[in-house]
């Protein structure tokens, strides 16, 4: 279950107050993959974080009786002095999954090669973008939260990370911010919109397309 | 879902790792290393004092007597330079829920600790092994001085790894407090021995008393007039307690 109650989020970004969220109690379906949409600037990827619980509300409690990823973007948190294989190790370990299966399967998915052995900073955005996510879907979350993340890479990774998501939805869900419509459309059964600090929820997704459209 | 403390500890090794990886690189020399500088520049030091023919303050050993001021002040001086920049240089590590920012702090402190207790050991053992000092009368009260230093080191960093991230001028400010250190906290000579008005600023400084703690653990007679252990431990727990407690407070507040 992940669940906000009473949740207010808000900032200070050189002296201008940001409210992304205000008081916001939502539960979000079970078992349902979610899309989340919402206007540049809105607040998702700080939603996403909240979830994740790399950034804790303001006001208010976020319930997490799941495995819950962190928000896969698409550089990840990786240190570039360290190398491919160091990084994943450091990951696995942190989440207590064994290194060497962890290792295979973001191996097979990435396909980097001798690459993995080199310092991160030599990698392009495009290859570091197939570490990431090879390396969040290797390791066994309930959910997944996805930042856009499909529209990277050239079109064989495209094609591939596709696939690899459509996998792993048969075992797990997804909470993904998206502005593509296909995209939502593919993966989604219920969306969410945030629209000035508050939480929209849709059962439909075609009803979330036509408000988001009317409203974003 | 965060599953409590073996969680944690096993995120703080990892961390751990990580951190002894960047520090000292991923070969054994660079480890190697971490130990030998400050062997070496202890070294330095105590032969210095040798060639300009100074006696040593307290025992037969001016090795010894040194050592154990200047070791107990590196630990300290490590560790809050160390510390100082556990949040700042960690930001990226946030992107993983499963880290906390203190689990940054706490593997520094770690890795430092790890790292002294192998450079204690090599030093006095080495001292001992080439006949330049006795075996330390009391083993156990030197390991108390070493948690204490530990303790102080992780109040003070813990505290300047907050101010850090109000200002990366802090940086300069922890090197202008450490400094005076060195002639502040009795490494080259006895604080009992010192005039009266002269104790009655050098007792405000901590480190002082944890070398102090130290040489008592080491010496058979040393028998410090100054020393009063509940002072630097009542010091490191306040500063601990602002330390953490701001850094917990501050969360909510904070953007990722």
């Amino acid at each position: 279950m992940i669940a906000l109650d009473q949740v207010s989020k808000s900032y200070f970004v050189k002296g201008v107050h940001k409210v992304v969220l205000d008081e916001v109690s939502f539960q979000l379906p079970e078992r349902k993959n979610v899309a989340l949409m919402g206007r540049n600037g809105a607040g998702k990827s700080t939603l996403l974080r909240l979830i994740a619980g790399t950034e804790m509300p303001t006001q208010g409690e976020i319930v997490r009786e799941e495995r819950v990823s962190w928000p896969m973007g698409f550089s990840g948190g990786f240190n570039g002095n360290m190398t491919g294989v160091e990084n994943i190790r450091f990951v696995a370990r942190i989440y207590g999954q064994p290194s060497e299966e962890v290792l295979e399967r973001v191996e097979a998915f990435a396909e980097l090669g001798p690459s993995l052995d080199l310092p991160i900073a030599t990698y392009s955005s495009g290859m570091k973008a197939r570490l990431a996510f090879g390396l969040s879907l290797a390791i066994d979350f309930d959910t997944y939260l996805i930042d856009e993340i499909t529209a990277v890479g050239d079109q064989r990774f495209k094609l591939k990370s596709r696939a690899a998501l459509g996998k792993a939805v048969e075992t797990s869900r997804v909470v993904m911010v998206s502005h593509s419509p296909s995209v939502v459309k593919d993966f989604c059964e219920v969306g969410v919109l945030l629209y000035e600090g508050q939480l929209y929820y849709y059962d439909q997704i075609d009803n979330l397309l036509a408000d988001y459209r009317r409203f974003c | 879902m965060r599953g409590g403390v073996s969680a944690q500890i096993r995120v703080i090794v990892a961390l751990t790792l990580r951190e002894s990886r960047m520090t000292f690189g991923t070969s054994h020399a660079g480890y190697l290393w971490a130990v030998i500088q400050p062997l070496l520049s202890i070294s330095v030091l105590v032969g210095i004092f040798y060639v300009i023919g100074r006696q040593s303050p307290y025992g037969t050993s001016l090795a010894l007597f040194f050592a154990s001021g200047v070791l107990t002040l590196e630990l300290f001086n490590r560790l809050s330079g160390t510390l100082l920049r556990a949040y700042v240089a960690n930001r990226q590590l946030l992107y993983y829920p499963a880290i906390r920012e203190t689990d940054a702090l706490f593997a520094r402190l770690l890795l430092v600790v790890l790292t002294y207790l192998v450079i204690f050991t090599l030093f006095f053992g080495g001292l001992v092994l080439f006949g330049l000092a006795e075996m330390p009368r009391e083993p156990d009260t030197m390991i108390a001085a070493f948690a204490a230093t530990t303790l102080l080191g992780l109040g003070v960093g813990s505290v300047h790894a907050m101010l850090m991230r109000v200002t990366p001028i802090w940086a300069h400010v922890e090197m202008v407090i450490g400094r005076p250190l060195f002639f502040l906290s009795g490494v080259f000579y006895i604080p009992s021995q010192m005039p009266p008005e002269v104790i009655e600023v050098l007792q405000w400084n901590p480190v002082l008393h944890l070398i102090e703690w130290m040489r008592e653990g080491y010496y058979t007679h040393y028998a410090s007039d100054v020393f009063d252990p509940l002072y630097p431990v009542a010091i490191a727990l306040v500063l601990l307690a602002i330390g953490l407690g701001s850094e917990r407070m501050t969360r909510r507040w904070r953007a990722a």
